[in-house]
This record gives C-alpha cells, structure tokens and sequence, in this order.
C-alpha cells in the first residue's frame, strides 16, 4: 500500500519536473510573472496527466477578488457536494466585496494562509504537503484547491454522494429488536455504531487496503475491554494484505482466517447494528469495510453460528434457551439425518421398531435404487432446486418451487423412482438447514451431508462416525485468532458454556465470556446487579414489621 | 521441543479418563466376572485403585525431572545405554497397547455390529483417524476429547439410570463367598487397566502446570474406577455373575436389554458410538506417546515424520498378534495383567524412581547443582 502511494508521489514528481523542464526555454523568453501563473498550469497539467480524460473530474480555475492570487479547484463529479463548494468555497474567494480583512490578508505570497484562516469557519479544511497525496483525497470525495505559487494543498472534506438509506437488512429479519442494518457507506455505519455505544472507550481505527481500490477499513473495538493480543494480530494482518483490490469484506475474510482451505467459516458477518455492538460489549473487534454492509466479527467460534441477535431480546428461559437447544439440534439433522436414514436402512434394520421397519421396507418396495443412490439423487435435486430459485425473480422462483416440489417429487414418487419415506428425510433435512440462522455455516453443513452420505452408504453407521469423527478431528484443529474454534466447550469454563448454550437472564449475567481473554471481565458487579424485585413491597414488608415489633 | 502445544491439566485428566475408560467397561465386566464371581464389583475397585500407585510414580519422576518426558529422563537416570534401552521398551510398550486397543475395537465391531465386514477394514480406518489426530499434535487430541468426554459420559450415565428398572440387586451377594482370593485375582486385571496411566508420565511436560498433573491424573483414576464399578454393578445386577463371564462384551447385552416404553429401544448404536469416539482418543494418545518416544530416543527434530510408519506397525501388529477374539481375550485375561504391571506400570518407573533417589543421595551436593540446571 505504501509503495504504491510512493510510486504515485514519484510518477508526479516526474510529471512536474518534466513540465517544469520543457517550459524552461519558454520561461527565458517571457516575463517572470507569466512564470508563476505557468506553475498552476503545470501542476493541473500533471494531474490531467495522471488521470486522463476522465469526465467526472471537474476543474475549476477562478481568481480571488482582489485578482491578486490565481486559483483551481478539482473534485470529482458525483462525489462531493458541488452546492458547498460554490456557496462556501468558491464564492467567498471570488466575491470582491467580502471582508476587508480577508482582502487584505489574501496576496500573492499570502493566500494559502489567509485562505485557511478565513474558511476555516465554513468547511473542515486541511494542507497536504504533495500533489499525489491531495490527489488520492479528491478520488475519495474531497476537494483539492490548488494555489499558485503556494507548494500546500488545500483539502476540503466535502464528501457526498448518493447512498442507499439505513434499512431493515434483508439477511437476518427479527421479529423483535431494531430494524437498523449497516449500509454501504462507511460514515454511516461508524455513526450507527457510536449510537449505540456512547461510551469513550469505543474506537474506530482506519486503514487502508487494496492497492487499486484504496478500500478504507475500520477496526472497532472498546479500548477498555479488547483481547490487546487479539486486536495487534487483526491488526497485523490486515496490515500484512496485499492486493489490488478489495470489493466485500468476504476478501478480507480470506485474507485473514487462520484456515483458509476449511469449509467452516472462521469469521462471523453480520449486518445488524445492534449484533455488531454486541459483539463489540462482548469484548470482540469488528471490522467494517467501505462499501458493504456486511461486518466481520473477530475472534469467531463455532456455537456463535446457533445464536441469533433476538435470542437476547426475547425471554430467556423458554424462548431463548429452548431455541438454541433446538437449532443444535436443528445441525446434526441438517448435517446427519439423509446418512443416518441410510445406514439405518441398509445395515441396521435391528435398530428399527419392527413396525417402523415393516412401513419402511413396504414403501421401499419396487424402488429401483439402493437407498444412497436414491438420498444422493434427492439431495442434488434438492441443492438444484435451491440454487435455481434462490436468484431469480421472486415470482418465477415461487414457480420454481412448486414446479420442482411439488409436481417433481409428487411424480417421482408416484413413479416409483424414490419412496416417500426418503422424501420426507431429505424435505426435514432441508428445512432443518434453513433454520441454522447463519447461511454461511449452513453451506458447510450442506456440503459435509454428501460425504457423510456416501460413508453411511459405504459402512453403515460406523462410516458415519468415522466421517463425524473426522469432522471432529479438523474443528478441534481449527482455531479464530488464538481461541479454538469449539470454544467454550472445548476452551472455556463451565460459565461459558452455560453462557453459550443456554441465554442466562440479563440480571444473571455478571461477567463477559472467559474464553475472550478480555480486559474487562466485569459486565455488572454481582452485589449490585441482582434479581430485580419490587422494592416497595419488600419495604412496605420491613416497615410492618417494625411497626409489629414496635407494638409488642 | 517436540511439542509446541500445551495442554491443561483438565484436559490432561480427562484425556487419561477416556484413555483408561474406553476399553475397561467394555471388557473387564467379563474378566473380572469369570476371575472374581460375585465378587467383581468389589474387586474392582480395589484393584482399579492400583492407578493411583502409578500415578504418584509418575509425577514424582516428572517433578525430579521438569519438562522432560519418561523417554529422556530414564537416559538421565541409566545413562545413555541403558536408558535408551528402556526408552525404547516403553515405546514397544505403547505400541503394543495401541495395536491390541485397535484390535480389540475391531472384534468389538465385527462381533456385534457388522459381522460381514472384514477386521482389517476397522483397523486400517481407525488408525487412519489416529494418524491424523496425532499429526495434529497433542493440543487437538485433547480438545477432540473435551468434546468427546461429554458424549460418553453423559451416555453412559443416561444408560445405567435408564435401566435402573431391570436390576436386581440380589444377583450381586453374597459378599465374600469364596474367600479373598479370587478377588484378588479379578483385581488384577482392572489393575493392569488403569496401570496404563503410565502415559501420564509422556503428557506431564505438556501441562501449562505440570504440578496439576497429581491431583488430574488421580481424578481420571478415580473416575474410571467409579464408573467401571458402576458398569459392574449394573451387569452383574442384571445377568448374573457366570453369565457375565460367559460373553465377551457383556455391557453390549446389557444396553440391548434395555427397552423404554416400546419407542426407545435398541441403545446399542449408543454404546458403539461412545466405543468408537473413546478407542479413537485411546489409540491416538498411545500412538502419540510411541511416535514422540522414538522421536526422543533417536533424537529426531520432529515426530511427524514417524508417525505414518508407525501407523502401519500398529496396522499389522493389530491384526497379526492375535489370531480370533478368543485369543484376544485370553491373552487380556492370564498375560496382559502380569506383563504390563509388572513391567511398565509398576517395575520399569520404581526402578527408574530408586535408581534416581539413590544416585541423588550418592552425588549429594556435588550434583545438586546440575540437577537444578537439567
């Protein structure tokens, strides 16, 4: 990143010296004055240069009031607010009749001073020493004013652009808990954070990645509370990323994981403010990338991926507790049951209640295949189907489904090409799938169903536990920035894994999960924070019996 | 150092659990039963108890000898010769155990689950999950096991109080009918088991807090031994002693016989998966352990590189030592005990231990010094 900022800071030079080289021979012939006026030209010239033709560049020269100092302003078209350049820029340089002390003060040798000093009170403003640097900042939406004869470069933060308003985000819907999702633009985003977290110890910390895109990237953690260790290794690697461009955060995912080969993601993505927020309390670094609503979540274990943003919002015990048992639940279906179904049916009939055996056997009658060939076919038709409906248009893919579903499978089984029982395991499979509320740990899921399939066809249910095994084998390898991937059952106390798997009332919850390693432990002191009980009552009994005992 | 990874003494406690654990409830029941009579579920517990004795053993010897494992430090005790000599026999010795653990899971599955499949399909799988456990280091075995020691012992509680119903309690007196002897003998096979701690002595160096390693490897003996005792209790309660005796895998029986309601029936898929998950951590710390040990004994920067030749001198010795379940059993039975306490869990680390004590007190103060260096 920084080579190429050097590159781009030489190539201007060049550019300069080479302008400044061929109008020597004119500048002997003419006066000095023309000179300096040459030496915007020069400049601008350099700049044209270096971007071209481009149309949404915009340059503006224009002379100060007292026609004393010459001037050029650039910004990209689109990008930043021409309104507030003209009104609070262009037009007090220009306009003659302003203050008689800016007048005063702007001179040939003066200007930049006087021109900062005097606009400092309209816009946010600040000199960069060279043209390459002023010029990356315009690319971003500021606006460079160029002054003759000065070597600084006025900046202007006037970035604007048309961005997508805050909205419900599409990919995790809650029934209870704000609607505010993360939107492309990062100002946006850091302003939704800091909402939420009032506090002065959240910090948001800016790099810069992708030697082409110039992608801003922003840590955000609370400085108080943050795994130090976990934050200078985020940092370093991200730091360590070197390429041209980066459009999502799913590059930077890549870039940074521990295990880039696994088919489990090792970083959460969330675009929900208040996941992100909690994630940050919880002692996490988010990393908010320019341009996608979609936020990496660091250090990241498996059993994150069964917890969803509302599970802290609705009541502990029954909905909340009870829905995580379920989702767990929920897994091993969507990753086990096509596998169980077949090893059960082709080695193990003794494990089936005889009559669950009978009405199995009889609907398996006449079905030409052997049952893995037969959850195979239904498997890949199922993915077929998904992949097929999930991008089209939402009426065409309604059509896709009841095309697909209904009339595919009702005829197949009518033909006698699979039975019902199978279509039954592979529709539970696939809903269990989608009840998993992270997509991206359910694709992993979807994927190790065709192995585990195939090794429960193979050897039955001792082919299965070899596969789950091996399962087991590569997530206890797995780590996400030094804390393994089966935290906390694996890592952590017993309180974290209390934590995790059951959702502990917010009156009980004392201290932040151990296995982040975090600063700050404490989340409520447990003297203070305890059950709430409704204080009048317990006081109204107290003063009775005062009263009683006053009596006797 | 060979290995990076350091574990704590939890999961170095719950590692040699499963490793004891896994086999002993699936073929000690029958031993002890045939040794003991009625008696079992009392000779049981006293002879499991005897893993206690190495335990101590053992962390002795690693606190007098501070990150180094039992192969490096018997060459500091005997001296280079005599020391790599006994290294190396601790090394057949794990070896020895991985393959006869391996076989033992393979007549388990052949026997009762799928018989048509051939022994070596079991084998050869197993120890291909092993190798890869193992090349992922000590770290990964032991949080597969913190994982794994869940699932066993959540299932094997939840199947002895689900057939609390069908015991009957008579069917363990009377107490003491035979005299003291024959407990004595069934003693010593639960005894052989939990001598395989020894393996203690190859983890200690790794534990963030090597002291831990006492009261964690006395906890795993201890847990074992309730649960092995349990498992008797049960069995017996249920069979009888001289039917016990009479199969091979008694608690596999005992799981098929119990029926909740007409639904929940068939448990023994159960038992198979905690007998598959458990012989797979027991076969990968032996196999850890032998691995390390010739990497020790011949100086070698790394372990991996062994690991997948061992693999197949596990393979085949699995297969080739002993020719039908019977044998198996026999040589579990009338040998094994002998051999391996008065070997390996008890001779081989007292000799270490005495030989280390008096050349302690021989060199008194002049090697004092050393000592603390090493």
């Amino acid at each position: 990143m920084n080579n190429a900022f050097f590159a781009l800071a030489k190539k201007i030079k060049k550019k300069i010296k080479r302008r400044t080289e061929e109008s020597r021979p004119k500048k002997e012939k003419t006066k000095s004055e023309l000179a300096v006026s040459d030496e915007l030209k020069q400049r601008l010239q350099a700049v044209k240069d270096l971007l071209g033709e481009s149309k949404d560049i915009v340059i503006r020269e224009f002379k100060s009031g007292n026609d004393m100092v010459k001037l050029a302003i650039l910004f990209i078209d689109g990008m930043s607010d021409k309104a507030t350049i003209s009104e609070t820029i262009i037009r007090p340089i220009q306009s003659g009749n302003l203050s008689i002390k800016f007048n005063k003060d702007l001179s040939a040798g003066n200007a930049l001073a006087a021109i900062e000093k005097h606009l400092s009170e309209f816009a946010e403003t600040s000199t960069v020493p060279d043209l390459s640097q002023a010029v990356r900042q315009m690319l971003g939406g500021d606006s460079i004013l160029l002054i003759d004869g000065e070597k600084e470069i006025l900046v202007f933060g006037t970035r604007s652009w048309q961005s997508r308003a805050v909205e419900e985000p599409a990919t995790e819907s809650v029934v209870r808990g704000p609607r505010e999702g993360f939107t492309e633009t990062m100002r946006v985003n850091t302003s939704l954070l800091r909402r939420r977290i009032r506090h002065e110890g959240l910090r948001f910390e800016s790099m810069k990645a992708g030697r082409r895109t110039w992608t801003e990237i922003v840590l955000v953690y609370i400085d108080d509370i943050v795994n130090r260790r976990v934050l200078e290794e985020v940092r370093r690697r991200i730091a360590a990323i070197d390429t041209d461009s980066i459009l999502e955060s799913g590059y930077i995912e890549e870039f940074i994981e521990d295990s880039p080969w696994s088919v489990f993601p090792q970083i959460e993505h969330t675009e929900r403010v208040d996941k992100a927020a909690a994630a940050i309390l919880e002692g996490r670094v988010l990393i908010l990338t320019d341009n996608t609503p979609f936020t990496l979540i660091i250090p990241t274990s498996f059993f994150q991926f069964i917890q969803a943003a509302e599970d802290f919002y609705e009541r502990p015990a029954i909905g909340a507790t009870l829905l995580r048992l379920l989702r767990i639940a929920v897994l091993q279906i969507a990753l086990m049951l096509p596998a169980i179904y077949v090893a059960v049916t082709t080695f193990h009939h003794e494990m089936l209640p005889t009559s669950l055996l009978l009405s199995i056997a009889a609907a398996r009658e006449g079905i030409p295949f052997p049952a893995v060939a037969e959850a195979l076919l239904m498997e890949a038709t199922f993915e077929v189907l998904r992949e097929a409906g999930i991008r089209l248009p939402r009426p065409v893919g309604q059509a896709i489904s009841i095309v697909g579903g209904l009339v595919v499978g009702d005829a197949a089984i009518r033909a006698g090409l699979v039975s019902p029982a199978m279509v039954i395991v592979v529709a539970t499979t696939a809903i269990s799938s989608f009840a998993i509320p992270a997509f991206n740990a359910s694709i992993s899921l979807r994927l190790l169903r065709f192995p585990l399939l195939i090794l429960a066809g193979v050897m039955g249910l001792y082919g299965l536990i070899f596969g789950l095994l091996l399962i087991l084998i590569h997530l206890s390898s797995l780590q996400s920035f030094g804390i393994p991937y089966l935290a906390p059952l694996v890592h952590g106390t017993a309180d974290d894994a209390i934590q995790t798997f059951a959702r502990i009332p917010w009156w009980m919850s004392f201290k932040r999960p151990r296995m982040l390693n975090t600063r700050d432990r404490v989340r409520q002191k447990s003297s203070a924070g305890f059950r709430p009980a409704p204080p009048d009552e317990r006081e109204l009994f107290h003063e009775e019996v005062k009263k009683n005992a006053g009596k006797r | 150092m060979l290995e990076k990874g350091k574990i704590s003494p939890r999961q170095a406690g719950e590692l040699m659990f499963i490793t004891i654990m896994a086999t002993v409830i699936l073929f000690v029941p029958a031993i002890t039963s045939e040794l003991a009579g009625h008696d079992a579920w009392i000779a049981s517990p006293a002879g499991s108890l005897f893993g206690l004795v190495t335990v101590l053993l053992v962390f002795i010897l690693g606190i007098r000898y501070p990150g180094r494992t039992i192969f490096q430090y018997s060459e500091d005790i005997l001296g280079r010769f005599l020391g790599k000599l006994v290294a190396l026999s601790f090394v057949w010795f794990f070896l020895h155990l991985a393959a006869t653990v391996v076989r033992q899971f393979g007549d388990f599955l052949t026997t009762s689950f799928l018989p048509e499949t051939p022994l070596s399909v079991f084998n050869f799988t197993l120890i291909f999950l092993a190798a890869i456990a193992v090349l992922s280091g000590l770290e990964v075995i032991a949080r597969m096991n913190e994982f794994i020691i869940l699932l066993v012992v959540s299932s094997l509680l939840a199947i002895f109080s689900l057939s609390i119903s069908i015991w009957e309690i008579e069917n363990l007196f009377p107490v003491f009918a035979s005299g003291i002897i024959p407990i004595a003998r069934g003693a010593i096979v639960p005894a052989a088991w939990h001598g395989e701690i020894v393996a203690l002595a190859v983890i200690m160096p790794f534990l963030t807090r090597p002291r831990g390693a006492l009261v964690s490897g006395a906890a795993a003996v201890l847990g074992s031994t309730a649960l092995l005792t349990t498992a008797l209790i049960a069995v017996q309660s249920v069979f009888g002693p001289d039917f016990t005796a009479s199969m091979h895998f008694p608690i596999h029986l005992f799981v098929r016989s119990i029926n909740i309601g007409r639904i929940l029936t068939r448990f023994e898929v159960v038992i198979m998966i905690i007998w598959v998950a458990g012989v797979f951590i027991k076969t990968s710390v032996f196999y850890y352990c032998a691995a390390l040990g010739i990497a020790q004994v011949f100086g070698l920067s790394e372990y991996r590189p062994v690991v997948l030749s061992l693999g197949l001198i596990i393979a085949v010795f699995s297969i080739t030592l002993y020719s039908d379940v019977a044998e198996l059993a026999h040589f579990l039975r009338d040998a094994w005990p002998v051999y391996s306490i008065s070997m390996y869990s008890l001779g081989l680390p007292l000799l270490l231990l005495s030989v280390s004590l008096v050349r302690g007190k021989l060199s008194g103060e002049a090697q004092g010094k050393d000592k603390q260096d090493g």
